[in-house]
Protein backbone atom coordinates (compact mmCIF):
# COMPACT_ATOMS: atom_id res chain seq x y z
CA UNK A 1 0.00 0.00 0.00
CA UNK A 2 1.48 3.34 -0.69
CA UNK A 3 -0.67 6.16 0.81
CA UNK A 4 -0.77 9.57 1.61
CA UNK A 5 -3.27 9.81 5.02
CA UNK A 6 -4.48 11.67 7.63
CA UNK A 7 -5.66 8.44 9.63
CA UNK A 8 -3.03 5.98 11.46
CA UNK A 9 -2.56 2.72 10.36
CA UNK A 10 -2.23 -0.58 12.16
CA UNK A 11 0.94 -1.78 11.70
CA UNK A 12 0.87 -5.76 13.08
CA UNK A 13 -1.83 -5.67 10.46
CA UNK A 14 0.78 -4.79 7.15
CA UNK A 15 3.48 -7.21 8.34
CA UNK A 16 1.10 -9.90 8.15
CA UNK A 17 0.70 -8.76 4.55
CA UNK A 18 4.10 -8.30 3.90
CA UNK A 19 4.85 -11.99 4.86
CA UNK A 20 4.52 -13.21 1.57
CA UNK A 21 6.27 -16.55 -0.13
CA UNK A 22 9.91 -16.45 0.12
CA UNK A 23 10.34 -13.83 2.88
CA UNK A 24 12.73 -14.40 5.21
CA UNK A 25 13.08 -10.93 6.91
CA UNK A 26 10.37 -7.64 7.29
CA UNK A 27 11.95 -4.49 8.17
CA UNK A 28 9.66 -1.85 9.91
CA UNK A 29 10.76 1.62 9.75
CA UNK A 30 8.39 4.10 11.93
CA UNK A 31 8.88 7.63 11.91
CA UNK A 32 7.43 9.40 15.21
CA UNK A 33 6.77 12.72 16.45
CA UNK A 34 9.63 13.80 18.58
CA UNK A 35 9.38 15.81 21.52
CA UNK A 36 11.31 18.64 20.35
CA UNK A 37 9.61 21.00 22.86
CA UNK A 38 6.95 21.33 20.13
CA UNK A 39 2.90 21.13 21.49
CA UNK A 40 1.93 19.39 17.63
CA UNK A 41 3.41 18.47 14.38
CA UNK A 42 1.21 20.05 11.41
CA UNK A 43 2.14 18.50 7.74
CA UNK A 44 1.10 18.86 4.62
CA UNK A 45 1.70 17.47 0.73
CA UNK A 46 1.44 18.24 -2.55
CA UNK A 47 -0.73 14.98 -2.46
CA UNK A 48 -1.10 13.57 -5.96
CA UNK A 49 2.69 13.88 -7.12
CA UNK A 50 3.73 12.88 -3.33
CA UNK A 51 1.89 9.89 -4.36
CA UNK A 52 3.30 9.55 -7.53
CA UNK A 53 6.82 9.85 -6.30
CA UNK A 54 6.41 7.21 -3.72
CA UNK A 55 5.06 4.47 -6.03
CA UNK A 56 8.08 5.53 -8.37
CA UNK A 57 10.52 4.30 -5.09
CA UNK A 58 8.95 1.68 -3.97
CA UNK A 59 9.09 0.47 -7.46
CA UNK A 60 12.90 1.59 -7.41
CA UNK A 61 13.73 -0.26 -4.23
CA UNK A 62 11.38 -3.40 -5.60
CA UNK A 63 13.83 -3.49 -8.40
CA UNK A 64 17.17 -2.20 -7.01
CA UNK A 65 16.93 -4.57 -3.71
CA UNK A 66 14.56 -7.58 -4.94
CA UNK A 67 11.77 -6.61 -2.56
CA UNK A 68 8.86 -8.78 -2.13
CA UNK A 69 6.48 -6.22 -0.34
CA UNK A 70 6.46 -2.55 -0.07
CA UNK A 71 4.15 -0.39 1.92
CA UNK A 72 4.62 3.58 2.58
CA UNK A 73 2.44 5.50 4.26
CA UNK A 74 2.99 9.00 5.29
CA UNK A 75 0.49 10.40 7.20
CA UNK A 76 -0.19 14.64 7.02
CA UNK A 77 -2.17 16.91 8.88
CA UNK A 78 -1.79 17.74 12.60
CA UNK A 79 0.17 15.08 14.91
CA UNK A 80 0.77 14.94 18.35
CA UNK A 81 4.39 13.95 20.01
CA UNK A 82 4.61 9.92 19.54
CA UNK A 83 2.26 9.73 16.87
CA UNK A 84 3.36 7.65 13.88
CA UNK A 85 4.55 10.33 10.76
CA UNK A 86 5.95 7.46 8.26
CA UNK A 87 5.53 3.72 7.98
CA UNK A 88 7.46 1.82 5.67
CA UNK A 89 7.37 -2.00 5.66
CA UNK A 90 9.16 -4.46 3.57
CA UNK A 91 9.78 -7.30 2.99
CA UNK A 92 12.47 -9.76 1.46
CA UNK A 93 14.46 -13.47 1.38
CA UNK A 94 17.53 -12.15 3.75
CA UNK A 95 17.74 -9.12 6.02
CA UNK A 96 20.55 -7.64 3.74
CA UNK A 97 17.97 -6.84 0.85
CA UNK A 98 15.31 -5.73 3.65
CA UNK A 99 17.29 -3.52 5.53
CA UNK A 100 18.79 -1.50 2.19
CA UNK A 101 15.71 -1.27 0.80
CA UNK A 102 14.05 0.14 3.51
CA UNK A 103 16.88 2.58 4.10
CA UNK A 104 17.03 3.91 0.35
CA UNK A 105 13.12 4.29 0.54
CA UNK A 106 13.41 6.70 3.30
CA UNK A 107 16.52 8.56 2.16
CA UNK A 108 14.79 8.95 -1.38
CA UNK A 109 11.61 10.31 0.81
CA UNK A 110 13.55 12.72 2.19
CA UNK A 111 15.57 14.32 -0.92
CA UNK A 112 12.32 14.83 -3.15
CA UNK A 113 9.06 13.67 -1.78
CA UNK A 114 7.00 16.96 -1.79
CA UNK A 115 5.99 17.15 2.11
CA UNK A 116 6.38 19.65 4.54
CA UNK A 117 6.31 19.76 8.58
CA UNK A 118 5.37 22.61 10.73
CA UNK A 119 6.21 22.19 13.91
CA UNK A 120 3.99 24.04 16.64
CA UNK A 121 4.96 25.12 19.68
CA UNK A 122 3.30 27.72 22.58
CA UNK A 123 4.85 30.59 20.71
CA UNK A 124 4.02 29.85 17.76
CA UNK A 125 5.34 27.73 14.76
CA UNK A 126 8.11 26.96 11.93
CA UNK A 127 8.66 25.05 9.42
CA UNK A 128 11.34 22.28 9.04
CA UNK A 129 14.45 23.33 6.54
CA UNK A 130 14.24 20.97 3.48
CA UNK A 131 17.80 20.12 2.14
CA UNK A 132 18.56 23.21 -0.08
CA UNK A 133 20.71 20.65 -2.67
CA UNK A 134 18.06 19.40 -4.13
CA UNK A 135 16.46 22.89 -5.03
CA UNK A 136 17.08 24.32 -8.23
CA UNK A 137 14.64 23.19 -9.83
CA UNK A 138 16.07 20.67 -11.44
CA UNK A 139 14.30 17.42 -12.74
CA UNK A 140 15.61 14.40 -10.56
CA UNK B 1 -9.32 23.56 -29.91
CA UNK B 2 -10.77 26.93 -30.98
CA UNK B 3 -14.37 25.75 -29.48
CA UNK B 4 -12.27 26.20 -25.94
CA UNK B 5 -10.42 29.56 -27.08
CA UNK B 6 -11.68 32.75 -24.87
CA UNK B 7 -11.03 36.20 -25.85
CA UNK B 8 -10.57 39.30 -24.16
CA UNK B 9 -12.17 42.48 -25.15
CA UNK B 10 -9.23 43.29 -27.21
CA UNK B 11 -9.39 39.89 -29.45
CA UNK B 12 -6.42 38.38 -27.59
CA UNK B 13 -6.37 34.74 -26.49
CA UNK B 14 -7.17 33.92 -22.82
CA UNK B 15 -6.30 30.78 -20.59
CA UNK B 16 -7.14 29.56 -17.44
CA UNK B 17 -4.38 28.10 -14.59
CA UNK B 18 -4.10 27.20 -11.18
CA UNK B 19 -1.07 28.09 -9.41
CA UNK B 20 -0.47 26.17 -6.05
CA UNK B 21 1.85 27.15 -3.42
CA UNK B 22 2.66 24.83 -0.57
CA UNK B 23 4.46 25.06 3.27
CA UNK B 24 5.08 28.86 4.01
CA UNK B 25 4.84 30.78 0.46
CA UNK B 26 1.22 28.50 0.69
CA UNK B 27 1.01 30.63 4.20
CA UNK B 28 2.19 34.24 2.39
CA UNK B 29 0.45 33.82 -0.57
CA UNK B 30 -2.51 31.24 -0.70
CA UNK B 31 -3.02 28.15 -2.66
CA UNK B 32 -5.51 26.84 -5.30
CA UNK B 33 -5.38 29.96 -7.21
CA UNK B 34 -7.45 30.22 -10.18
CA UNK B 35 -5.88 33.02 -12.83
CA UNK B 36 -6.59 34.35 -16.25
CA UNK B 37 -3.33 34.68 -17.76
CA UNK B 38 -2.63 36.11 -21.67
CA UNK B 39 -1.03 33.26 -24.60
CA UNK B 40 2.26 33.56 -24.33
CA UNK B 41 2.41 34.68 -20.38
CA UNK B 42 6.30 33.01 -19.62
CA UNK B 43 6.47 30.72 -16.12
CA UNK B 44 8.38 33.32 -14.52
CA UNK B 45 6.32 36.25 -15.67
CA UNK B 46 3.12 34.31 -14.29
CA UNK B 47 4.24 33.73 -10.43
CA UNK B 48 6.06 37.07 -10.64
CA UNK B 49 2.89 38.97 -10.79
CA UNK B 50 1.06 36.48 -8.48
CA UNK B 51 3.79 36.83 -5.45
CA UNK B 52 3.71 40.53 -6.06
CA UNK B 53 0.62 40.52 -4.24
CA UNK B 54 2.56 40.18 -1.23
CA UNK B 55 5.47 41.70 -0.96
CA UNK B 56 6.76 38.97 1.96
CA UNK B 57 5.76 36.05 -0.02
CA UNK B 58 7.45 37.82 -3.34
CA UNK B 59 10.56 38.08 -0.97
CA UNK B 60 10.02 34.72 0.16
CA UNK B 61 10.72 33.18 -3.31
CA UNK B 62 12.68 35.96 -5.36
CA UNK B 63 15.88 37.49 -4.32
CA UNK B 64 16.58 41.34 -4.98
CA UNK B 65 17.33 40.93 -8.59
CA UNK B 66 13.71 39.40 -9.56
CA UNK B 67 15.48 35.65 -9.86
CA UNK B 68 13.82 32.89 -8.19
CA UNK B 69 15.85 31.29 -5.35
CA UNK B 70 17.80 28.41 -6.52
CA UNK B 71 15.94 26.29 -3.60
CA UNK B 72 12.74 27.13 -4.58
CA UNK B 73 10.88 24.28 -6.82
CA UNK B 74 9.10 24.70 -9.72
CA UNK B 75 6.61 22.25 -11.02
CA UNK B 76 4.23 22.27 -14.36
CA UNK B 77 1.60 19.66 -13.93
CA UNK B 78 3.24 17.17 -11.80
CA UNK B 79 6.88 17.85 -13.50
CA UNK B 80 10.04 19.60 -12.35
CA UNK B 81 11.04 22.43 -13.76
CA UNK B 82 14.30 24.11 -14.50
CA UNK B 83 14.91 27.58 -12.44
CA UNK B 84 16.78 28.23 -16.19
CA UNK B 85 14.05 27.25 -17.97
CA UNK B 86 11.27 29.41 -16.54
CA UNK B 87 11.79 32.69 -18.13
CA UNK B 88 11.19 30.73 -21.40
CA UNK B 89 8.32 27.80 -20.46
CA UNK B 90 5.55 29.29 -22.27
CA UNK B 91 2.19 28.53 -19.92
CA UNK B 92 -0.61 27.21 -21.49
CA UNK B 93 -4.27 26.82 -20.85
CA UNK B 94 -5.29 24.42 -18.05
CA UNK B 95 -1.72 24.37 -16.76
CA UNK B 96 -1.48 23.25 -12.80
CA UNK B 97 1.93 25.72 -11.77
CA UNK B 98 3.20 24.57 -8.24
CA UNK B 99 6.23 26.68 -6.38
CA UNK B 100 7.49 25.14 -3.50
CA UNK B 101 10.27 25.09 -0.88
CA UNK B 102 12.65 22.49 -0.40
CA UNK B 103 10.95 19.10 0.99
CA UNK B 104 10.80 18.07 4.51
CA UNK B 105 8.77 14.97 4.80
CA UNK B 106 9.89 11.77 6.45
Amino acid sequence: MIAIQTDDVDIGALIAVAKKQGTGAVVVFDGIVRDDEITEMELEAYEAVATQELEKIAGEATRQFGLLHVDIIHRIGRLSVGENILIIVVSAGHRPEAYAGSRYIIEEIKKGVPIWKKELTKHGGRWVPGEHGHGNGKPR
Amino acid sequence: MWWHRKEDKSGEEEMTVKIRFFARFRELLGTDIMTDVAAGTMFTSLITSIAKKNPEGYAAIFDKNGAFYEFVILMRNGKRIDIADADRTVIVDGDEIAVFPPVAGG
